[in-house]
């Protein structure tokens, strides 16, 4: 598959653990599991839906008590390949319905290495910039364009 | 990421016109009066103005008078912005990470699923 990249609105994240990958991806499937590390200690998250399939629900809770929860995550898997990709998106939820609001599409790969298990997260993000006047002021460039032109004019 | 989006959005509508970017780009390589800055482009003065309001009012530049000349000064602090929220979203990550390291690494596997959280 062929994506463009967008450095300034791409995020990727690559660690090698000492772990097998079997072990690795039940951390991820195993909503159980998830909840012990998706966020940080003391918020709490709770998975209340994990359905591991394309256009399957994944919807989280987070609290800052344990005891009120609000929404975190709620979106759709796009692509779920045992024990070595899992895709999803807030873009979609449950069935592939268009959401209310996006942010992100994230991709987690798998992959065996010599010392256990290569994990790549990339996180995809909206172009926040890309909403209303996008039009209207002729901002065809994109964010990723402005930004970079940016970058070099400024430093 | 909602308290970015608004002066995010700002900040992009700011830096979507050609003679903003311009502007800009000339206040990079330091500060310039409205005159130095105005000179390259066929516009009237009250247009190029409304240019250089914009972007003092998105915190993209500061103006100050000094004497009868306005002196235009790039803010960085904006640019970092834009910067800083990926860089949140990067920490977010591998924060995660982290974490998911931890969890497997530490964990034994057979008795992972069965352990009461602390």
């Amino acid at each position: 598959m062929t994506a463009s990249v967008h450095p300034e609105l791409d995020l990727t994240v690559s660690r090698i653990i000492r772990a097998p990958r079997a072990t690795v991806w039940n951390a991820w499937a195993d909503p159980a599991s998830f909840e012990r590390w998706w966020v940080p200690a003391p918020t709490v998250c709770r998975v209340r839906e994990m359905d591991l399939r394309a256009g399957g629900s994944f919807r989280t809770e987070i609290s800052e008590d344990g005891l009120a929860f609000g929404p975190h995550i709620t979106g759709c898997f796009l692509a779920v390949d045992e024990l070595e990709r899992i895709v999803f998106t807030d873009a979609l939820v449950a069935g592939w319905r268009p959401a209310e609001a996006s942010f992100v599409t994230a991709v987690i790969t798998v992959r065996d290495h010599p010392d256990g298990t290569e994990y790549t997260a990339t996180a995809m993000h909206r172009n926040v910039a890309d909403r209303d006047q996008h039009e209207e002021l002729g901002f065809h460039d994109g964010w990723a364009t402005v930004i970079r032109q940016l970058a070099e004019l400024v430093e | 990421m909602a308290q970015y989006s608004t002066t995010l959005d700002g900040v992009f509508q700011a830096v979507s016109d050609p003679t903003r970017r311009a502007v800009l780009g000339r206040l990079g390589a330091g500060p310039a009066s409205i005159g130095e800055l105005a000179a390259p482009f066929d516009m009237a003065l009250p247009s190029f103005m409304k240019h250089i309001g914009y972007l003092e009012k998105t915190g993209l530049i500061r103006t100050r008078k000094t004497g009868r000349v306005r002196i235009c000064t790039l803010e960085r602090g904006s640019f970092d912005l834009i910067e800083g929220w990926l860089r949140d979203q990067r920490t977010i990550w591998a924060g995660r990470t982290d974490r998911l390291e931890q969890f497997v690494t530490a964990t034994p596997d057979r008795h992972r699923d069965k352990e009461t959280p602390a």
